[in-house]
């Protein structure tokens, strides 16, 4: 009897074994948290690589920024899952970021779940002063861009009337700004006050215009307005004629004068009045001289108006107004 | 000794059964295609064709079209907003990189390419039965129209993607990885494709042969794919090539082969030319047969369609009749997916159409449009009207039961009687691309130019046509740059509102993620508001590309 219990139990003993065995056998790889970032510094929405180079069988990323922040984590804060150990992200607000990485692994039944950690700090520098586009959004019911004269001037050519069907209403030069910048953390300052989308600003003088960035980088820019130049009054032996405007060119002109027949307009003498104070008027290349410079009208002359801003020579609008005479 | 004989024996058995494989190996298979042989008659080249056409059927294609064109945009809300959802994500501008909708989108357009490819690659294998100018003609339509389908699959991948990948011709095992190409080559490559489509192709086809592109649709794609290629407010030869072929669609002005093609005659020979496009050579031409010289002119382009509501026969038709069945292939409708009824009595194919327009009109609509939407896109606008309300009639006197609050677009309705006899059809086509477009395209390209006034012609030859419908004589109204572009949109959007399209327009209009964020802050579920600046106006390459070819398809920025 005793014989046969220790064949029973030597037997237990042997197909326990083996159980043991397979246990140890099953146990989770240590998991080592390892990661290769190509970059610790990142512009705004610019792509940073991460390679995963440790031992795990899954691998999750916290970014840190918005609601993947690990710190977080037991507050619905969620990481990424990185597949073939590559993983690439960009980050749409400046900050500084931690990004924690977690290798795990597991036994087959999930008996034995194990994790190591790593982590780097990265930083999202918003540093964009560049004013890509500015502009009046609201003369009348067109947006008009300033153009850009050098690297930190900008001239905004403005009509002083716009036609609309037939009426032509005139143009304040207290107007609205828009600022087209590639970044929603800059900051704008116009004339030393930040920046107001429903502000009106005074464009009959220089604006000085202070962008900062989030970075702290700062650029300066002078927004010079100039009006396109008219003639207020064009008279020719007295006789007054008509401006037409252009809804679609607010720098093109016509001028309709209507003289008795019979009139000699070979060599007269137009008498004009600009209307503001910086303008003068060319016909090609010569200056023309109110009441003292003569002009043939046989044929419609076009005559060069050029307004010029009191505080940069090279802030002009020039107009074209072709002057055509009739007879009765 | 015996035993020996047996393993010499064994041994010579051995021997001849090799040689009798390798001898067996190389023989061919009587009988069989290869591709190497299967191209030698046109009728083979069309059924490759006929397979490229197939893609634009399919189920995934249109699919994609709308979740991408419609659903990511702001004239729609969607049923599958959710975040935990693929397309929920994908709507929401909260995806990864393995997002199902974007692998789709990229493959089923290449799918398109490698059937494309297998026409252009072939077709040079064709061997005609006859010396007739008709027979050269055939096979370059053939061509013609495999260009112009090449050109279109690649137009959506840029305008989704940006620059992708270029696809040999001819693909080999050696080179199945390909880098990716920029936006401005795949641009060019797209352009020429279409540059020469123009030129292989009649104008527009019509009765039997109604459904093939013509030169119409390769021009109009064309203009699209430049006006994609320039920025509003930044002056371009794009938007002056686009004022250049509007002359030619819209405006009868003549145009010449060599203008179309941009050719130079140092870069490729004329005759060269004529002989890879399947313009009958020189030397075999009979006095009778037409010879079309750098110099020729095109054929007329702006007789073959029109802005006038009248079907395939001339007679006039409502509004909305441009989207069903009476509609097809009207005087607007320039290029059109087909679907055709299966007639088997088989329900469940996947190239029938049926899908498409019955998810959108049903009782449980997948996108649907809103009252404050709808008074947002047209505001008193007669066009307003072919939206149907919960409870409403259907102009053929269906009760439309899309659901309260919802409005669905009748451009997804399919009239009773025009409905197949069979589920998984579709009764009618889509429209792909219309008169309407060109006009309005060639419009906004002269005001980019600097010519508003004949950009206010063309904008209100559109509005005057819309004006039949209301007896009204309201136009629009001349104005500076800015004023004239924003009704030139504000017309495109009433338009071609529900068309898919209007994703991609606010993206190259430069103001998508102004609208999108706009549109999602004043929705609860905040869908759009995260669109990302300088980021989700391209969608990331699927992440199993960027995997299978080991980091040689690169990402784009900020994914």
């Amino acid at each position: 009897m005793k014989y046969n219990k220790s064949i029973i139990k030597l037997s237990a003993l042997l197909l326990l074994a083996p159980f043991f065995a397979s246990c140890e056998d099953d146990e989770a790889a240590t998991p080592q948290a390892g990661i290769i970032i190509d970059k610790t510094e990142l512009g705004i929405n610019e792509t940073m690589t991460i390679n995963f180079e440790g031992v795990a069988d899954q691998v999750s990323i916290w970014t840190g920024d918005e609601d993947h922040d690990y710190e977080l984590r037991s507050e619905s804060n969620t990481g990424f899952v990185v597949n073939k150990g590559l993983f690439t992200y960009s980050y749409s607000t400046p900050g500084t970021f931690h990004v924690v990485c977690i290798a795990s692994t597991y036994n087959e039944l999930a008996t034995d779940l194990r994790q190591d950690t790593c982590s780097v700090w990265v930083r999202v520098i918003d540093d964009q002063t560049e004013i890509e586009k500015l502009s009046c959004p609201q003369i009348l019911y067109d947006e008009v861009f300033a153009d850009k004269i050098s690297d930190n001037d900008w001239v905004m050519r403005l009509p002083r009337k716009v036609k609309y069907r037939t009426a032509s209403p005139s143009i304040s030069l207290s107007q609205r700004l828009r600022f087209y910048i590639n970044s929603d953390s800059t900051k704008v300052y116009v004339g030393g006050e930040l920046f107001g989308t429903t502000t009106k600003y005074d464009l009959a003088e220089t604006q000085d215009i202070h962008v900062v960035s989030d970075f702290g980088s700062t650029r300066d820019y002078k927004l010079y307005t100039v009006q396109y130049p008219e003639f207020d009054e064009f008279t020719i032996n007295g006789v007054e004629g008509e401006l037409g405007r252009s809804e679609f060119d607010y720098s093109a002109f016509t001028y309709d004068i209507t003289l008795p027949a019979g009139t000699d307009v070979s060599n007269v003498v137009p008498v004009f009045t600009l209307t503001g104070d910086n303008e003068k008027a060319y016909i090609g290349d010569s200056e023309q001289i109110s009441g003292s410079s003569t002009v043939d009208f046989t044929q419609p002359v076009t005559y060069r108006l050029v307004g010029v801003s009191p505080d940069n020579a090279q802030a002009v609008a020039e107009s074209t107004i072709t002057v055509t005479v009739n007879f009765e | 000794m015996i035993k020996n004989l047996f393993k010499y024996s064994l041994a010579c058995l051995a021997i001849l059964s090799f040689t009798s494989c390798e001898d067996f190996l190389d023989k061919e298979v009587l009988g069989y295609s290869t591709d190497k042989d299967y191209y030698d008659t046109k009728y083979k080249l069309q059924s490759a064709l006929d397979a490229t056409y197939d893609i634009l059927q399919s189920d995934t294609f249109n699919d994609s079209e709308w979740r991408f064109g419609e659903a990511t945009a702001d004239d729609v809300w969607g049923a599958d907003e959710g975040l935990s959802s693929q397309m929920g994500q994908l709507v929401s501008f909260r995806f990864n990189t393995s997002n199902t909708y974007i692998r789709n989108r990229w493959e089923i357009n290449y799918k398109g390419i490698h059937r494309a490819n297998q026409v252009i690659a072939n077709a040079h294998k064709v061997e005609l039965s006859n010396d007739d100018y008709l027979e050269y003609k055939e096979v370059r339509e053939i061509l013609g129209q495999a260009k112009f389908l090449r050109a279109l699959f690649y137009f959506n991948l840029v305008k989704t993607f940006g620059g992708v990948p270029i696809r040999p011709e001819v693909e080999t095992i050696d080179s199945l990885v390909i880098p990716r190409s920029t936006k401005e080559e795949c641009y060019a490559y797209i352009e020429k494709d279409l540059r020469e489509a123009a030129i292989m192709l009649d104008t527009r086809y019509v009765r039997t042969d109604a459904g093939k592109a013509g030169s119409g649709a390769a021009v109009a794609l064309l203009m699209k794919a430049l006006m994609y290629q320039a920025t509003p407010g930044i002056q371009s030869e794009k938007w002056e090539e686009m004022v250049r072929l509007g002359q030619y669609f819209v405006d009868g002005v003549s145009m010449t082969y060599a203008d179309m093609l941009q050719w130079d005659s140092s870069q490729e020979d004329w005759e060269a030319l004529r002989k890879r496009l399947w313009f009958k050579p020189q030397e075999l031409n009979s006095p009778t047969d037409p010879y079309e010289e750098p110099t020729s002119a095109l054929p007329d382009l702006h007789t073959a369609y029109s802005l006038n509501y009248a079907d395939c026969y001339g007679a006039s038709i409502d509004y909305i009749d441009q989207f069903f069945q009476t509609g097809e292939f009207c005087s607007g409708s320039i290029f059109e997916v087909v679907f055709k009824e299966s007639a088997d009595g088989s329900a469940g194919d996947t190239n029938e159409g049926g899908y498409v327009f019955d998810d959108m009109y049903s009782t449980s609509p997948v996108i649907w449009s809103t009252d404050n939407i709808l008074t947002e896109i047209f505001g008193s606008d007669p066009r307003r009207s072919y939206n149907l309300g919960h409870q409403t009639y259907t102009p053929d006197g269906e009760l439309c039961q899309c659901g309260p609050g919802k409005f669905v677009s009748l451009k997804w309705y399919t009239p009773v009687k025009e409905r197949p006899q069979n589920g998984g059809d579709n009764g009618k086509n889509r429209r792909y691309l219309r008169y309407a477009d060109v006009v309005l395209m060639y419009a906004e390209a002269l005001n980019e130019c600097g010519n508003g006034a004949a950009a206010l012609e063309q904008l209100n030859k559109c509005k005057a046509q819309v004006n039949t419908l209301n007896n009204s004589s309201t136009l629009y109204i001349g104005g500076g740059y800015g004023y004239m572009r924003d009704q030139i949109w504000e017309e495109r959007r009433k338009e071609f509102a529900f068309e898919w399209d209007r994703f991609f327009d606010l993206v190259r209009q430069g103001r998508a993620a102004e609208v999108i964020k706009a549109y999602g802050a004043n929705r609860a579920n905040k869908r759009g508001y995260y669109f990302r600046e300088g980021v989700n106006e391209l969608f990331p390459i699927p992440q199993s590309e960027i995997d299978v070819s080991n980091g040689v398809v690169t990402q784009n920025p900020g994914y």
